[in-house]
């Protein structure tokens, strides 16, 4: 594949020119039951088996709204802090499509149900704030495969009907990285909100991609095309790419964006015309007759909002506040909500003084534990009594942390009912605080290494951890590092 | 003239009850009316052998034990062929759904199965429920048993007919702008179309959603409640039917004899609607005479202008085609229906079925509704209809808040020749002039026989009250009964 298609050289006239992008975002809400009747909305099934006369738009049948398809739409619209409307309205959106039963979408067009709202996403180093227009509900059609048969299209009608969320940004975006930064930020908050499992490759979520460009410091947007369906995260970026390349190549030659609906062949890495805007089709949408307006009262709101996980933006912020952990110890924790809250529930019955190393422990031990394991943290075996015990053998100096680390803990993984205390007995861990015994050992290695001593006072003081080290290992290991080291520096400087 | 054996079903079931008749001697009975009336086409289909052994197996359940009869125990109904009956043919009288077979059945008809009843036939009616006069049928025209040469009204003129020519019991049609009280009107009939909600469209095929209801023919105001309180209440397959518990409607009317009824209701009329040129005269003189009549009684009944009566039609036709041609998409010959046989193409699949499976009157309705919720001509055509629709809502809820009844004739004019309005699809739209409003606001009306014309068919009186007050509606229309 030619790589100068996808990536465009950063030759000087590309510079002159900035990209504007807006994103339609479709997520599929991981409801038991479609949108508008009670069928399973479960991903996969054998073809056309999730189905039922409403489904298939049999004559005479109605939809009925799913509350949970409503309840989960709020839902992420608090979590982006949307307007969410008391009143809202389904509306038919009105085209013909194989995939499409009733020859009509339920969606919401003038009134939906979430209106503004935003998402800040880390960009490098920094963060920006995107801004949404709306978000509402619909449903999915089904899915058409025209190439698995050279003479037929086929119809799979089980995702027909099944509920989604349109996430309809304003034109925030600048770049291809910056559109995977807000998919993968949206990826996130829909698992953390457990509304969708969020998966690209099932088409759990996808986007629409509308690009402009302009000249930098131009105050009017350039002509928009809309990039169908893409994805992916990396088609998203490669698309971009492709896209902006074509319209300031066209713009540069003293030509028009002509806006219109491309689609992108992730085999070629270009985008081709599906249809221009003159083609554009007249969708006649209308408020839906079938279906009652959308009206949420004060109670149905306040379960919801009673309901809501700790965001993980604000949920970072009381790590890095009130735990005093990194930013970055804080994001890893923050990466998936089960691992968020099993840290949240370890710190809660944690010393406060131990909170940071039992992230440190939960993000170096833990976290590898359960890839190599491949189980959940919930299936973690050690009680969290145990690991705060643990801690606290190290904070005291009791045990030394790799001894903690290497032999403690993973005798525990083996006998989790132990407990740790009686476990350190048994592999005799405890470490020796007796000083006089250490003064005897460190006077031995003095005695041994005149030379050195020498050196040492005149000035060669990087010695200290050679004596240190020689005495440990008089000790086997069983002196606490802290109390060895204070009374090496005591032996040297007299 | 043929004299109908039954007027009600409580007759129908005393002769049950006093073992002088059986279901299965009532159901030949009604079966012989078919065979013998069968040139009047108000049947698409005769349910016959089915409709005998139901019978019979209800004679054995009654015979078993007379009390675990049902409250239809005897009722012989047809159904309108837009109601769906599971394992029944449903074609809305048009080739796109020839042949096919509902998988489920309507709300409406479970309910009436639940207590007993038994479906004798589907009848025939115009296309997708689009017409005046049932003359839009792939099945043909219906006749008015009254007079074979005229239409019998639409478009659940083959329901109409199927009461009228005493075949069945009862009949269940759609009123979407007149189809049941129109024809009732026509056949002299009792017709009522209940407050939009009131019985679960589940089942009913759509054509204007927003308007749509189920309605009864009878021929008794008793057996109208009686159908209505069977068929009424909320439905989890319709969002749209009411939640509001359903009053006794039967035993209410019951109570009530014309002869001893003193309950004084107030009673308003639109001057255009009686004092017009152009309302077809012997129309106005017995509808004039019957207001004099129930001032007589002792109620009163005062004239308005209705502002807004010249709007009605227009708004309705732009709010029903707009929905109907989003509600007709589904019959595109994909998944079920008809679907055209040189078809190569998915679009030759949609364009060449749908050309060959609509009729006339349909794609009519469907190119119009598509336009008026086109881009360009949405708010001209669509909002301002909707707005209107506001106005006559308000203007009509105000007069009911003042009155108990609006009161006017059904139709304007009597039952015409057949083919004679058929060209002019225009003037046929505006027959539905009285009834519209009704369906515009989603309140209750009733057709009630006031005669015949000189042609020996029905004129009808038409009594519309505020929304979801079919118990006083009904009681006052078996209070003037005849």
């Amino acid at each position: 594949m030619n790589q100068s298609i996808i990536e465009p050289p950063l030759a000087s006239v590309y510079d002159l020119y900035e990209t504007v992008i807006g994103l339609e975002i479709h997520v599929q809400l991981s409801t038991q039951s479609k949108a508008f009747c009670s069928d399973d909305a479960r991903f996969g099934g054998a073809p056309n088996t999730h189905l039922s006369a409403i489904s298939l738009a049999h004559p005479g049948t109605l939809p009925r709204p799913n509350r949970r398809h409503i309840e989960f739409a709020v839902r992420l619209g608090m979590a982006l802090g949307c307007n969410i409307q008391r009143t809202s309205y389904f509306d038919r959106k009105n085209y013909f499509y194989a995939d499409l039963p009733k020859g009509y979408q339920i969606t919401q067009d003038r009134q939906p149900t979430c209106m503004g709202g935003t998402l800040t996403i880390p960009i490098g180093n920094a963060f920006k704030t995107i801004r949404f227009h709306h978000l509402h509900l619909e449903e999915d059609a089904g899915k058409s495969l025209h190439d698995t048969d050279s003479r037929f299209s086929h119809i799979d009608l089980n995702r027909a009907g099944v509920p989604l969320l349109e996430i309809v940004t304003e034109p925030d975006l600048r770049s291809g990285e910056e559109v995977d930064a807000l998919m993968t930020a949206m990826r996130h908050l829909v698992r953390w909100l457990d509304i969708s499992d969020g998966n690209m490759e099932e088409g759990s979520m996808r986007c629409d991609v509308n690009i402009s460009v302009r000249k930098r410091g131009a105050t009017t947007y350039g002509t928009r095309c809309e990039v169908k369906n893409v994805n992916s995260m990396k088609f998203a970026r490669r698309a971009v790419a492709y896209e902006v390349r074509r319209q300031i190549d066209l713009l540069e030659k003293g030509g028009k964006v002509i806006q219109q609906t491309l689609n992108f062949d992730p085999q070629t890495g270009i985008t081709t015309p599906l249809r221009s805007k003159e083609n554009a089709h007249d969708y006649r949408y209308f408020p839906d007759p079938d279906l009652a307006p959308v009206r949420l009262s004060d109670a149905f709101l306040a379960k919801i909002k009673a309901e809501m996980p700790v965001l993980p933006t604000d949920l970072r912020a009381i790590l890095i506040k009130n735990y005093q952990l990194s930013a970055n110890d804080a994001l890893i924790l923050t990466e998936d909500k089960s691992v968020a809250l099993y840290y949240q529930q370890l710190a809660s019955v944690c010393p406060p003084v131990l909170r940071k190393a039992a992230a440190n422990l939960v993000i170096q031990k833990i976290l590898p534990f359960l890839q190599t394991q491949n189980i959940a943290i919930a299936h973690y075996p050690i009680a969290h009594t145990q690991l705060i015990d643990l801690l606290q053998l190290i904070e005291d100096g009791k045990i030394n942390a790799s001894a903690a680390y290497q032999i403690l803990l993973p005798a525990l993984l083996q006998e989790p009912q132990s407990s740790t205390l009686a476990m350190a007995e048994k592999l005799n861990l405890f470490q020796n605080t007796d000083t006089a015994w250490l003064e005897t050992l460190i006077q031995q290695v003095i005695a041994q290494n005149p030379d050195k001593v020498t050196a040492f006072r005149k000035g060669k003081k990087g010695l200290s951890a050679f004596f240190v080290g020689e005495t440990m290992k008089l000790a086997k290991g069983k002196a606490d590092p802290k109390i060895l080291n204070t009374l090496v520096m005591r032996f040297l400087n007299t | 003239m043929h004299t109908p054996r039954y007027t009600k079903l409580a007759d129908i079931q005393a002769d049950l009850f006093s073992n002088k008749t059986t279901c299965v001697e009532l159901v030949t009975y009604y079966l012989h009316r078919i065979e013998k009336k069968r040139s009047l086409n108000a049947y698409i289909e005769v349910f016959q052998p089915e409709s005998l052994q139901r019978a019979a197996e209800l004679d054995k359940k009654y015979q078993e034990n007379p009390k675990s009869v049902g409250r239809l125990f005897g009722a012989v109904v047809s159904i309108k062929d837009v109601i769906c009956y599971a394992g029944h043919q449903v074609t809305a009288s048009s080739k796109i759904l020839e042949g096919f077979r509902s998988l489920y059945s309507a709300t409406a008809v479970e309910r009436l199965l639940s207590e007993d009843a038994i479906i004798i036939g589907r009848t025939n009616c115009d296309q997708f429920a689009m017409g005046s006069s049932n003359e839009n049928s792939v099945y043909g025209a219906v006749r008015n048993a009254a007079n074979p040469a005229k239409v019998p009204g639409g478009s659940s003129g083959g329901a109409a007919v199927s009461v009228q020519a005493d075949t069945c019991w009862a009949s269940l049609g759609s009123d979407t702008g007149g189809s049941v009280r129109q024809p009732a009107a026509f056949c002299g009939l009792v017709g009522l179309k209940p407050s939009y909600g009131r019985i679960s469209r589940h089942g009913l095929l759509a054509y204007g959603s927003s308007f749509d209801q189920i309605g009864t023919f009878t021929r008794s105001v008793e057996d109208a409640a009686l159908l209505l309180e069977i068929m009424s209440g909320a439905d989890d397959f319709d969002g749209t039917a009411s939640q509001l518990p359903v009053p006794t409607y039967f035993a209410n009317v019951q109570q009530v004899s014309p002869e001893t009824h003193s309950q004084k209701s107030k009673i308003v009329y639109f001057k255009q609607a009686v004092d017009n040129d152009g309302i077809d005269p012997q129309i106005r003189e017995k509808t004039v005479h019957f207001i004099e009549q129930l001032r007589e009684k002792g109620h009163l009944v005062e004239a308005v202008d209705f502002e807004y009566l010249d709007y009605i039609i227009p708004a309705y036709y732009v709010l029903t085609t707009a929905e109907a041609s989003s509600n007709l998409s589904r019959y595109d010959g994909v998944r079920y229906g008809h679907r055209a046989a040189e078809a190569k193409t998915l679009d030759e699949v949609y364009k060449k079925s749908r050309t060959e499976g609509f009729s006339e009157e349909v794609k009519r309705r469907i190119m119009l509704g598509t336009f008026v919720l086109s881009s360009g001509y949405y708010d001209a055509y669509y909002t301002k209809a909707q707005q209107v629709r506001r106005l006559i809502t308000e203007r009509t809820r105000q007069l009911l808040a003042a009155y108990d009844f609006i009161l006017m004739p059904t139709s304007p004019v009597p039952a015409w020749d057949l083919g004679a309005k058929i060209n002019d699809p225009v003037s046929m739209y505006l027959m539905d002039i009285f009834t519209v409003q009704a369906n515009m606001v989603g309140i209750p009306a009733i057709s009630m026989p006031l005669g015949e014309d000189s042609a020996g068919c029905g004129i009808g009186i038409q009594l519309m009250a505020d929304k979801f007050k079919e118990n006083e509606l009904l009681k006052f229309a078996q209070s003037i009964k005849k």
